[in-house]
């Protein structure tokens, strides 16, 4: 099992102000940018508009995952975003509102750590009451304990 | 050139190492333009000897020839060795029978048309036909052997297998023994007619002689032997394994020098004992010094193009020469024809064998030498009957053996028993990677879910797949072992595609590209499969290409083709 906690610090969750799909994205890319000095925002876009092209990352359940590997990341990233009100443009597999967005940016390289990151996030978030308490939190803080909370223990 | 001139005719001449070196090298270069024009290469040494040699440039002299003259016998002896190897026991028991009875008809016929045509054309210029018959007897005895070497190269480049080939390796493998025989008779018989060359004790002497040739040659190729398998049974070094083996036929082959005895038959003979003793064992020994001996094969047919000398040759004596190829070339086919008939051999040894009989080589040389000192102070048509004789062969040696593998080339071609005898490698050189691809392989769009791949990859057995973008351009591979990792969380399935799990291709090849260079890759890189692109240029994905698939198919292909050798010869 990876720790969530090594690849989610707390200044890396925000409360999204955003209402569609492309500001919410727009707001996680900001997150991982300011993180990741070596990649511009403009690359990212087109890398994960590119991913959603070919099948959108809400994977049903309130909950979207983007994704994506280049280069210029150091190494592997989350950045997680809340909306309480709902996202309902993003095009969820089960065509309802998104709520929590979790935006993975891994290196070109690290394609392990990638897909195991990917099945450990879909795998945590399963469970309806934790979405809940995520979806229900008033500040970033919250979510971040929530989310790597029971890995430290 | 002047300057080339000047250097030649002032004398000088070569070192041995540089002689070797350059025989090495412009004899393989020369062999290539043969090949270009479809020539054993064979032959293409032969003329690089010619051309540096006495009868060209002169750029070796007789005292460099003489001085490698022991690397002639090792080289002789290295491929009287690998003939014998051919000889496993199950040859003789299917075959022996037949082979023993071609073999003396093949000999004693070219003996015989020999012997006739030559003496009928010393006739017409001397009158004498005592004389005449003496010579005649002589040349026919000589020419009854068969060299092995340059027939056996062509086998060797064609990579040839079938009764045929069987049959040829035999027969020019044992000739020698018969020529011994007849050279023993002949000259006690040429010797009585030709009165003043004085009597050695008549055709039993002679007979002896040939006798004890043989079997010393025989009883020390069969000593050494035994005595090597028993030191290759304890080690599995393949280097000290070749040590062994070039040791021992170095020390067996300067014994016969010694002794006097022939120097073909005793490393054919310790080659027998070796493949009978441990065939399996053998089979890497006999492989080891096949890698070994090209370099040796080409200096040695250099180095005896170098050493032929035809000069002030009479209109008769081209006359004799040209008798003796013809009568010579028709006796072998006749008595092989006829032979293969009477023992009801297979129809490719009837049609096909005499055609690959033509060698002359070092026997025949050896033999001439031989008579040249036997028949001393003896002259026929103002002419010493050893100069006669020796120019002669040496004449017939150089056409025939610039016939000869073409015509080795043709038989083998005609029973279809070329590229029968081939290994991995061989059969690697010939195919592209086109040839072995997997136009059909599974691939995915780079959109293709999870759910899909998995689907797919339970309905083949490829081990790594390819994805495709748009264009049809590859993108990366999936491969079964990154795919373990997502089976991990089931929920994965619904949503991950092959963009969010391929990786990029660590390499890929070029269909246009030799099938060794795809399988060298392979190996190189710990790789089981490689992506396939059109080409250089383009891109696009046209198949895939699987090492497992690759060996499957070489070695089903390999068995077909011994089959195909080994039902041919039934």
């Amino acid at each position: 099992m990876l720790a969530l906690a090594e690849f989610l610090t707390s200044d890396r969750v925000v409360l999204l102000s955003a209402t569609t799909k492309a500001e919410a994205l727009e707001e996680l890319m900001d997150v991982i940018v300011a993180c990741n000095g070596g990649v511009d925002k403009e690359s990212l876009a087109r890398e994960i508009a590119k991913r959603e092209e070919m099948m959108s990352t809400g994977i049903g359940n309130k909950l979207a995952i983007p994704h994506v590997r280049m280069e210029g990341i150091g190494r592997a990233t989350m950045a997680v975003g809340v909306s309480q009100a709902g996202i309902p443009d993003y095009e969820s597999l089960d065509k309802q509102p998104v709520h929590i967005v979790i935006m993975i940016a891994a290196a070109k390289g690290e394609h392990e750590t990638y897909i195991r990151l990917l099945a450990q996030v879909a795998e945590a978030l399963k469970d309806a009451d934790l979405r809940e308490e995520i979806i229900q939190a008033t500040d970033p803080a919250t979510v971040h304990r929530i989310l790597t909370g029971p890995q430290d223990k | 050139m002047t300057m080339l001139a000047a250097i030649i005719g002032g004398g000088f001449h070569l070192d041995i190492l540089p002689v070797i070196g350059g025989a090495l090298l412009f004899g393989t270069l020369g062999a290539r333009l043969f090949q270009k024009i479809r020539f054993p290469q064979v032959v293409g040494y032969i003329i690089v000897g010619l051309v540096i040699g006495r009868s060209g440039l002169g750029l070796i002299d007789t005292a460099t020839l003489d001085a490698l003259e022991p690397f002639n016998f090792f080289a002789l002896g290295i491929i009287g060795f690998m003939i014998g190897g051919e000889l496993h026991r199950d040859v003789f028991r299917k075959y022996g029978k037949q082979f023993v009875t071609i073999l003396f008809a093949e000999g004693i016929g070219a003996f015989v048309v020999v012997s006739v045509v030559t003496t009928g054309v010393l006739l017409l210029v001397t009158g004498d036909i005592a004389a005449s018959a003496a010579v005649g007897i002589v040349l026919g005895a000589i020419c009854s052997a068969t060299a092995p070497a340059a027939t056996v190269e062509v086998l060797r480049e064609y990579k040839t297998r079938g009764v045929l080939t069987t049959a040829v390796y035999a027969i020019v493998a044992l000739d020698d023994g018969l020529a011994l025989i007849l050279y023993g008779i002949s000259t006690s018989i040429a010797a009585m007619m030709l009165s003043s060359a004085g009597d050695n004790g008549g055709i039993a002497a002679a007979l002896g002689v040939a006798a004890y040739k043989l079997f010393v040659a025989i009883i020390l190729g069969v000593l050494a032997g035994v005595a090597l398998n028993a030191i290759l049974r304890r080690g599995r070094d393949r280097e000290k394994a070749l040590t062994y083996i070039i040791g021992s036929l170095a020390l067996v082959i300067g014994l016969c020098a010694l002794l006097k005895v022939d120097e073909i038959l005793a490393p054919m003979a310790l080659g027998v004992v070796i493949i009978n003793l441990a065939p399996r064992r053998s089979y890497s020994a006999f492989g080891i010094v096949e890698r070994f001996a090209p370099p040796i094969y080409v200096l040695f047919f250099v180095l005896a193009g170098a050493h032929v000398r035809v000069t002030g040759m009479g209109l008769w004596m081209c006359a004799l020469a040209a008798a003796y190829v013809v009568g010579r070339s028709l006796g072998k086919m006749l008595g092989a024809n006829l032979s293969a008939r009477v023992t009801k051999s297979p129809a490719v040894v009837r049609k096909y064998l005499g055609l690959c009989l033509f060698s002359q080589g070092g026997v025949a040389i050896g033999l001439a030498l031989a008579a040249t000192k036997r028949f001393s102070g003896v002259s026929v048509a103002q002419m010493p009957v050893g100069t006669m004789i020796m120019m002669i062969i040496m004449l017939t040696t150089l056409v025939v053996e610039l016939l000869g593998p073409p015509c080795v080339k043709l038989a083998v071609q005609k029973a279809g028993e070329v590229g029968l005898n081939v290994t991995e490698d061989d059969l690697m050189e010939s195919y592209t990677v086109a040839d072995m691809m997997d136009a059909s392989a599974a691939t995915f769009a780079e959109s293709a879910p999870l759910a899909t791949i998995l689907r797919t990859i339970s309905d083949t057995d490829a081990m790594s797949y390819s994805v495709v973008d748009n264009d049809d351009n590859l993108a990366g591979v999936i491969s079964l072992a990154d795919l373990k990792q997502s089976f991990s969380a089931e929920g994965l399935t619904a949503w991950l595609v092959a963009f969010d799990l391929m990786r990029p291709a660590v390499a890929t090849i070029d269909s246009g590209a030799p099938l060794a260079e795809a399988v060298t890759r392979m190996n190189e890189q710990g790789l089981e499969c490689l992506p396939v692109l059109a080409g250089e240029h383009d891109p696009r994905l046209v198949g895939m290409i699987e090492l497992r698939a690759v060996s499957r198919q070489l070695s089903q292909e390999i068995l077909r083709r011994h089959q195909l050798a080994d039902d041919g010869s039934t």
